[in-house]
C-alpha cells in the first residue's frame, strides 16, 4: 500500500502540470507566451542543480525505506526472542510439578527396591531438575538486579582455572592460564561475581567437554584502559559454519553436540549475562582448528 | 506410635499430594492433605497440626495469603512453604511472611524431610519463631531483617547483599547442621556448578567482617565435609 501511495506522489508534479496545461489552454486564465533565455553556463547550472536535486531526493527514499525494513527486522528478531523466552519460562512452569511429583513417587518405590531401571529413572529425572534450575535462572537473568560488586578478574580468572583443572579430562589437555603482569595486573571491573565466574566456568566447561586428548585449551585475558578481555580458546574440532550463528539459542544442540551432555542453555545462559553487564560475548571458530570465545567486559558498569 | 508428629499437606496439585503424602508417612509423620490455602486455614483450626508444608501458587486462597492470615491471628504454627516461580522476590517473601523455611520445587523429598525434622525440633509451641522475628540477636551480633542492617558490639557492618541473606539464613536456622547445596538453593535460589566454592567464597567473607575465628568460631562453624552450623544462641530483639 505504502510503496503504491509513494509512485502515486511522484506523479502528482505531472497531475498539476497537466491541471494547469488544461486550464490555461482553454483561456479559462490569461496565456502569455514566454520567452525564456539564459547563457550555456547559467543553463548547466540550474540542469546540475536540477538532476542532483532529483538524485538525493530518490537516494533519501531509499535510505529511508532500508531503514524502516532494518527497523522492522530488529523489531520482528527482538520479538521471537522475547516470544522463546517467555514459551521457556511457561514450560518450566509446566515442568516443576510434575516433576516434584515423579521425584516423590521414585522415593516410595526406592523404599521398597533398588534396580538399575529405579537408579537409571532417578538419574533421568535429576536430569530434567537441572533443566528446570537453568530455564529458572534464564528468566531470573532478565529480571533481577544484579548484585554489583568490584570483583577481581584475575583471582576470579584463578578460582575457575583451579576448578577446571580439578576435572578428569584436564589430565590429558594442556590447560594454560595467561594473566598481564606488566605494566600492571588486570584491573577490578565492576560486577556480580558470582554471575561472571558463572560464564567463564561455562565456557572453560565446554572446551573440556569438546576438546580431545591432547588438545590445547588456553584461558587469557587484557585489557585496554576501558574494557577487560577474557578468551577461552581451544584446539578442538571446531564448530561447523552453519551451527555458528545458532550456537546463542536455547536448548541449540548443534550437530557435533549432539551426545555430549548438558542442557543446552549454557551459552544462551552466559550471553544473558554479558549482555546484562553491558559487555559482549562473541564466538570465532574454524573446523579443524579450534575456537575461541571472548568476552568483554567494561571496567565501570 | 501415637505420638507421630501431624503435618498438614496443602496442594493443588493431586500428584504431588498422592506421592508426597505416603513418602512423608513412611518417613514417620502422620499426614493429612488440603488442596487449597483456604481448606487448610479450616484443618489447622479444626485439627490443629504440629506443621504446614504449603505451595505458594494455589487456587481460592493461595499459601502466601494463608501463611500471612495464620500469622496475623497470632498462630505460630511451623510453616514450610514450596516456593514455585522461584525468583529471588518470593524466598524474600517466604522469609517475610513467617515461614520457618522453603524449598524451590522441584526438591528432593529427603531434604524436605531434612528441613521438616530441623523445623520441628526448633519449634518452641505457642512462641513466635525466629523466622517471624524483624529482628533477631546472637550475643552482641545484632540484625535487622527488615532494613538488611547489621551490627556488632553497636557498630554496622557492611556485607554484600549476598552474604547478608546467608547471615539471615544461618541466624534463622540456628544449630542446624546445613549443607552447602541447600544454602545454595535457599540463598542463591540456583544450583551452581561452581556451587561450593561460591557458598565458601561468601562465607570466608562473613567471618572476616564479623572477625569470626573458624577454629574457635562464636558464630559459623564449618562441618567438616558436611557444611555449616550457626553455632551461636539466637534469640528475638528488641
Amino acid at each position: 500500500m505504502r510503496r503504491l501511495a509513494i509512485w502515486a506522489a511522484a506523479l502528482i508534479p505531472v497531475l498539476v502540470g497537466v491541471a494547469a496545461s488544461v486550464a490555461l489552454t482553454l483561456n479559462l486564465f490569461p496565456n502569455p507566451i514566454l520567452y525564456l533565455r539564459a547563457d550555456l553556463g547559467t543553463l548547466s547550472l540550474l540542469i546540475g542543480i536540477a538532476i542532483s536535486t532529483l538524485l538525493m531526493l530518490a537516494l533519501a527514499g531509499w535510505l529511508w525505506t532500508e531503514y524502516r525494513h532494518r527497523e522492522s527486522l530488529t523489531q520482528t528478531t527482538a520479538q521471537a526472542a522475547a516470544d522463546r523466552r517467555r514459551f521457556l519460562q511457561r514450560l518450566d512452569h509446566e515442568l516443576k510439578n510434575p516433576i516434584t511429583a515423579i521425584r516423590a513417587g521414585l522415593a516410595n518405590i526406592s523404599h521398597n527396591a533398588a534396580s538399575e531401571t529405579l537408579s537409571s529413572i532417578n538419574a533421568q529425572v535429576h536430569r530434567l531438575s537441572r533443566l528446570t534450575a537453568d530455564l529458572r535462572k534464564l528468566a531470573e537473568l532478565e529480571t533481577r538486579p544484579l548484585e554489583r560488586s568490584e570483583v577481581n578478574m584475575s583471582s576470579l580468572l584463578g578460582q575457575v582455572f583451579e576448578l577446571a583443572q580439578e576435572r578428569p579430562e584436564a589430565e590429558a589437555r594442556h590447560l594454560t592460564l595467561t594473566l598481564p603482569q606488566a605494566p600492571w595486573p588486570l584491573p577490578t571491573i565492576s560486577g556480580d561475581h558470582d554471575l561472571i565466574l558463572l560464564v567463564v566456568h561455562n565456557l572453560l566447561d565446554n572446551a573440556l567437554k569438546f576438546t580431545r586428548p591432547n588438545d590445547t585449551i588456553e584461558v587469557r585475558a587484557f585489557e585496554d584502559g576501558a574494557a577487560v578481555a577474557v578468551e577461552v580458546a581451544d584446539t578442538g574440532p571446531g564448530i561447523p559454519e552453519e551451527d555458528l550463528p545458532h550456537v546463542w539459542e536455547e536448548l541449540y544442540r548443534g550437530q557435533s553436540a549432539r551426545g555430549v551432555p548438558g542442557s543446552g542453555l549454557g551459552l544462551a545462559l552466559s550471553q544473558a549475562i554479558v549482555q546484562r553487564h553491558g559487555g559482549r560475548l562473541t564466538v570465532r571458530s574454524r573446523a579443524g582448528q579450534g575456537t575461541v570465545f571472548s568476552m568483554q567486559l567494561p571496567v565501570k558498569g | 506410635m501415637a505420638d507421630k508428629p501431624r503435618i498438614l499437606l496443602v496442594d493443588d496439585e493431586s500428584a504431588i499430594t498422592d506421592n508426597l503424602a505416603p513418602f512423608l508417612e513412611r518417613s514417620g509423620f502422620t499426614v493429612a492433605v488440603a488442596a487449597d490455602g483456604e481448606a487448610a486455614l479450616k484443618q489447622v483450626a479444626a485439627s490443629a497440626p504440629e506443621l504446614v508444608i504449603m505451595d505458594v501458587m494455589m487456587p481460592i486462597v493461595d499459601g502466601r495469603e494463608a501463611l500471612r492470615r495464620l500469622r496475623r491471628s497470632g498462630n505460630w504454627i511451623p510453616v514450610i512453604l514450596l516456593t514455585q516461580v522461584g525468583e529471588a522476590g518470593e524466598r524474600a517473601m517466604a522469609l517475610e511472611e513467617g515461614a520457618d523455611d522453603y524449598l524451590n520445587k522441584p526438591f528432593d523429598p529427603h531434604e524436605l524431610v531434612a528441613r521438616i525434622r530441623a523445623v520441628l525440633r526448633r519449634a518452641r509451641p505457642g512462641q513466635p519463631p525466629l523466622a517471624t522475628a524483624s529482628r533477631i540477636a546472637s550475643g552482641d551480633l545484632v540484625l535487622d531483617r527488615t532494613s538488611h542492617r547489621i551490627w556488632l558490639s553497636g557498630v554496622e557492618l557492611t556485607l554484600t547483599p549476598k552474604a547478608n541473606a546467608l547471615l539471615e539464613y544461618l541466624m534463622t536456622h540456628p544449630d542446624e547442621l546445613i549443607t552447602r547445596e541447600r544454602l545454595l538453593d535457599a540463598v542463591w535460589g540456583w544450583e551452581y556448578p561452581t556451587g561450593t566454592r561460591t557458598v565458601d567464597t561468601r562465607i570466608a567473607e562473613l567471618r572476616r567482617v564479623l572477625g569470626d575465628d573458624p577454629s574457635e568460631p562464636r558464630f559459623i562453624e564449618t562441618v567438616p565435609g558436611q557444611g555449616y552450623r550457626f553455632v551461636g544462641s539466637v534469640e528475638v530483639a528488641a
